[in-house]
Order: structure tokens, then C-alpha cells, then sequence
């Protein structure tokens, strides 16, 4: 009965840890100007108001466009990277070609590479091919980064496809091609989902790349754009935690419906969740 | 597996072509190029003068070895940190407790946040004067003037790493989890016979049928952490006085905001054979079970 009483203790204290940020970022968001300058701070507003934070970031802050950008960039790089991946993935289910192991570690070894190494000589490409500051430049750059892993995730759900409905297709008269997108694609369907959620919210959290791609304010994504207005000389704090509840708002929805996949997505199959 | 299709054809090449154009030119250019660049200015002058004098340099530069030092020691921090606070949830979410799925959601919910919004949170959180965990210490008597989280160099790590276990754990834990939930129940009935205390259970069952789990889950913590760029950039930028100027934020400073081209890619490459030094027996594993 002790032990049982002193999980819940532990687990209420946990509760808590976790819950306090996302109670002040709510708080502080629904706060005035004046009121989030108050020392001492208030821990529930006064008056609750949509206005300042909310209201002021959406209408006096280029926040609407950052979220357009985000949004645009993450969903083409996450539907290039599962399809691309999804193809990938059929090969390295389907065939035993010559050097099959060896691309599967370099797929996991591209992994590993830090972002701060590929993305100076990637900034002076685009910038040769005219690239630079361009929604396409980013857009490549999150669908190949997400591909190791969107790859990696479908050979998995792809392993699970019997080979015998593809070989039955064959038989039809169906080419390779055919097989796979008429008969694996739809079976595949959930797994595909899962994919290009997950590669839509690592292009959404990204910093680095946004921030060494693009310039014009009118290209920054939420995270650039959030963390912009963090460094301006005084931090209005309703407004910009008005902006971070929107901007987290999408990746903790989604995160919650990929609850089941989460833990095989992200280790790329190696713990089976 | 099923090595009877297609073993000898090409086709398995055609599908897995377009995946690899796009590796090679993203990843694998931009590799090259940056190495290359380790060694000579490739941009302006192309494949002429190699030399080895920007590794010298950066083993005899004091912001390096610092800054290397401020990696290992925000990696180290972290990692363990997201390990016992992961193992520790793991076990009582896994115990018989109610409400169970309500308990995961809400233990993974900070994971779910991108970093730089947590970084930022916790800066509004951190904030001298308005912030919340300055006026909950002077309410508790703790503290009589505010204290500067983020602006004082020697507070200003365990600051960031707060943060980032606060962000970082969830998902330690949940790949514990999983592992937990594999272990035969069987198990632990035949301890209850033998008469094994709690803590023999965990040591002798527990912990021998987790050890693959958290050894996956310490590798790809370490390979995250020592990337992470967004957290410690929205919340110092490094600073202040390059407290937190760890190696990701170093080479790119070094790139982007002083222009040296040569000598950030020394670092980075210093920083991606790190990296794949320790994510080896990762890959290995991995690709062995396929």
C-alpha cells in the first residue's frame, strides 16, 4: 500500500513539473503588456484577453506568414520524403541487390551527421544555383533530412506486406511498379500517415536550416520567426508566448495521435513500440 | 527473410535511385565540400594548398577546448539526466497504477513541443523580474533578490540543461517503457516465489532484460543532444561569455556570423566523427537485424 501511495506522489510531483510551463506559457499569453511587466508577476491573469497576445501577433507581426511558411515548407518536404522513402522502402523489402547492406548503413549513418556540417556548404550551393531564400531550397533540404528515417520507418511497415500479393500481381501482368503502388501502397496506407506526420514535425521544430537558408523576414518559419522576436531589444512576452501556444499547438496534436508509432518512428525500428 | 524474389534483378536499384539522388546531393555534396573545406579555402581556390593548420589550430584554441569541454558537459548533463528521470517514470507508469493512458499522455506531452518553444518558455519562465521561478522562490523564502538564470555564466548551464530535461525525458522514457512492457511476467512470479525483494527484482530482472533498450535509448540521446542547436540559440545564443557555446552553436557562428569558412568545418568535422564514432555500434546493430 506504501509503495502504491508513493507512485502516485512521485508521479503527482512529475505532473506537475511537466504541466507548470505549459500553465505560464497559457497564462502569460493571455496576459496584457502592463500586466506581464507586473513585478511581481501574477500567476492567473487578471483580466484573460485575447487581444494583446493573440491578437497583436497575428495582426501587428508577420506571425500569419511564418506560419504559412511552416506549414508549406514541412508539408511538401513530408510528402516528397514518404513517397520518396515509401519507393526506397519497397527496394530494400523486396530485393537483394548487391550492396544492399552497405546502403542500408550509409542510410543510418546519414543519420548521425550533424546539421551544422551540411549546412554551410548547402547554403553556398543554393546560393550558386539561385536557391537561396527560396520556399524549393528549404523544401529539399527537410525532405532529404527527414528521408533516412521516412525510409527506414516504411521498409518496416513494408516488411509486414506478405511478398505473395505482390508476386500474385506480377503474375497478372502487373510490372514491378504497378505491384507496388496498386497493391502495397494502399496496404500501407496508416504507416504512410504516420510517416509524413513525423517528417512534417521534425521539419517543423528545425532552427538551424531555416535560419541559415533564408533571409527576407517574409521567408522565416514560425520557429525563425519566434526566435527573432526574442532577441529584439525588449521581449514582449504575451505576444510571443501567444505565438509559441499556436506554433506548438499542431506538433502536440499530431504527436498525440502518433502515440503508437512514436517510439518505432523515432528510433527507426530498432525498439518496436 | 524472403530471399527467394527477385535476388537477381535490377529493379531493386530503380527503387531505391531516387532516395539516394537525393542523399547524394543534399547530404553527400555538401559532406564532401565541408571536409574539403576543412582543409583549404574549395570555394575560392579550389583543390590547391591542403593543409592541416586549422585542426592545429583549433587543438591549441582555448574557444574550442571550451567549447568542447561546454559539449561534453551539457551531453553528459542531459543524457543522464533524461536516462534517470526516463527510467524512474518508466517504472511507475508501468507499475499498477489507474488512469494509466492519462499518466503517458501527460508524461509525453513536453516532448511534443518543438525545442526552440521550449527554450522560449523557459526563458519566460527564467525572466528576472516577471518570471515565474523567481517570484516561486521569493514566496518560498528561498531567495531575497531576483536571480539572473540566464545572464550569470556559472547558473546559465544547469539553466539551459533544466529546460532541456524538462523537454527531453518524455522520450527516453517511453523507449524504457516499451522495453519494460516486453519483459515475461513470468519472471517475476518465480522471484515472488523464491522470496526476492523489490529491489532484487529490479536489479536481477529488471535490469539485465533493459540493458539493449537503454543502451539504444543512451546512443540516440547522445547523438540528439549533442546536435541540439535551437534550445540553447533561442535561449544565449551561446552566452553570455560563451558559457553555453557548445560545438553546434561554435561552428555555426563561426560560419554564418564571422565568415570563417575554414575553420568552422574543422570543427564540424571534429564534431560529425564524434558523432559517428559513437553511433557505430548503433548502425551496426541495426542493420544486423536486417
Amino acid at each position: 500500500m506504501g509503495v502504491r501511495v508513493s507512485v502516485y506522489l512521485f508521479l503527482f510531483v512529475v505532473m506537475v513539473f511537466n504541466l507548470t510551463p505549459f500553465f505560464w506559457m497559457i497564462s502569460t499569453s493571455l496576459k496584457t503588456d502592463a500586466e506581464a511587466h507586473a513585478i511581481p508577476p501574477t500567476w492567473w491573469p487578471r483580466n484573460p484577453t485575447l487581444e494583446e497576445g493573440y491578437g497583436k501577433v497575428l495582426m501587428w507581426t508577420n506571425f500569419p506568414r511564418y506560419f504559412f511558411n511552416s506549414t508549406l515548407v514541412s508539408l511538401s518536404a513530408a510528402l516528397i520524403s514518404t513517397f520518396v522513402g515509401a519507393l526506397a522502402g519497397y527496394g530494400f523489402s523486396r530485393f537483394y541487390f548487391r550492396g544492399r547492406t552497405f546502403l542500408l548503413g550509409v542510410l543510418l549513418a546519414s543519420q548521425m551527421l550533424p546539421g551544422v556540417l551540411l549546412v554551410g556548404p548547402y547554403f553556398k550551393m543554393l546560393a550558386k544555383i539561385g536557391l537561396y531564400d527560396t520556399h524549393l531550397g528549404l523544401i529539399l533540404a527537410f525532405s532529404t533530412l527527414t528521408l533516412p528515417f521516412s525510409a527506414w520507418l516504411l521498409k518496416g511497415f513494408i516488411d509486414t506486406v506478405p511478398h505473395e500479393l505482390d508476386e500474385a500481381a506480377l503474375l497478372d501482368g502487373c510490372t514491378r511498379l504497378q505491384a507496388f503502388l496498386r497493391v502495397v501502397f494502399p496496404l500501407i496506407t496508416p504507416g504512410m500517415v504516420a510517416t509524413v506526420i513525423f517528417a512534417f514535425l521534425l521539419a517543423w521544430g528545425d532552427l538551424l536550416w531555416a535560419l541559415c537558408l533564408t533571409t527576407r523576414d517574409s521567408m522565416a518559419t514560425v520557429t525563425l520567426g519566434l526566435s527573432r522576436l526574442v532577441t529584439q531589444f525588449r521581449i514582449i512576452w504575451p505576444q510571443l508566448m501567444a505565438g509559441s501556444v499556436i506554433a506548438a499547438f499542431p506538433p502536440m496534436l499530431l504527436y498525440l495521435l502518433l502515440q503508437n508509432y512514436l517510439v518505432r518512428g523515432l528510433t527507426g525500428g530498432a525498439v518496436k513500440g | 527473410m524472403n530471399r527467394k524474389i527477385g535476388y537477381s534483378s535490377y529493379t531493386g536499384y530503380w527503387f531505391v535511385l531516387p532516395c539516394f539522388i537525393l542523399l547524394l546531393g543534399v547530404l553527400g555534396f555538401p559532406m564532401v565540400m565541408a571536409v574539403l573545406n576543412s582543409f583549404t579555402p574549395i570555394w575560392t581556390k579550389g583543390l590547391k594548398g591542403f593543409t592541416f593548420a586549422y585542426y592545429k589550430k583549433l587543438f591549441n584554441d582555448a574557444i574550442f577546448l571550451n567549447s568542447l569541454f561546454r559539449t561534453v558537459y551539457f551531453v553528459g548533463a542531459t543524457v543522464s539526466l533524461h536516462l534517470i528521470l526516463g527510467l524512474c517514470v518508466a517504472l511507475a507508469l508501468n507499475s499498477a497504477i489507474r488512469a494509466r493512458r492519462f499518466f503517458r499522455v501527460m508524461a509525453i506531452l513536453p516532448w511534443t513541443v518543438p525545442d526552440v518553444i521550449a527554450g522560449l518558455v523557459w526563458a519566460c519562465i527564467y525572466d528576472p523580474l516577471n518570471g515565474l521561478l523567481n517570484d516561486l522562490l521569493h514566496r518560498l523564502g528561498l531567495i531575497a533578490s531576483p536571480v539572473e538564470w540566464l545572464a550569470n555564466p556559472s547558473l546559465v548551464m544547469p539553466s539551459v540543461i533544466l529546460a532541456d530535461v524538462w523537454r527531453g525525458y518524455p522520450f527516453v522514457m517511453l523507449i524504457l517503457l516499451a522495453g519494460l512492457q516486453t519483459i515475461p511476467k513470468e519472471q517475476y512470479e518465480a522471484a515472488k516465489v523464491d522470496g526476492a525483494s523489490a529491489f532484487q527484482e529490479f536489479l536481477y530482472i529488471t535490469l539485465p532484460n533493459l540493458k539493449q533498450m537503454i543502451a539504444i535509448a543512451t546512443v540516440l540521446d547522445i547523438i540528439w543532444q549533442t546536435r541540439r542547436f535551437g534550445l540553447i540559440w533561442v535561449m544565449t545564443e551561446g552566452g553570455p561569455a560563451r558559457s553555453t557555446e557548445i560545438l553546434s552553436v561554435l561552428a555555426y557562428r563561426q560560419y554564418f556570423k564571422f565568415f570563417n569558412f575554414e575553420y568552422a568545418s574543422a570543427i564540424s568535422v571534429i564534431l560529425a566523427l564524434i558523432l559517428l564514432l559513437i553511433g557505430i555500434p548503433y548502425i551496426r546493430a541495426v542493420s544486423r537485424r536486417v
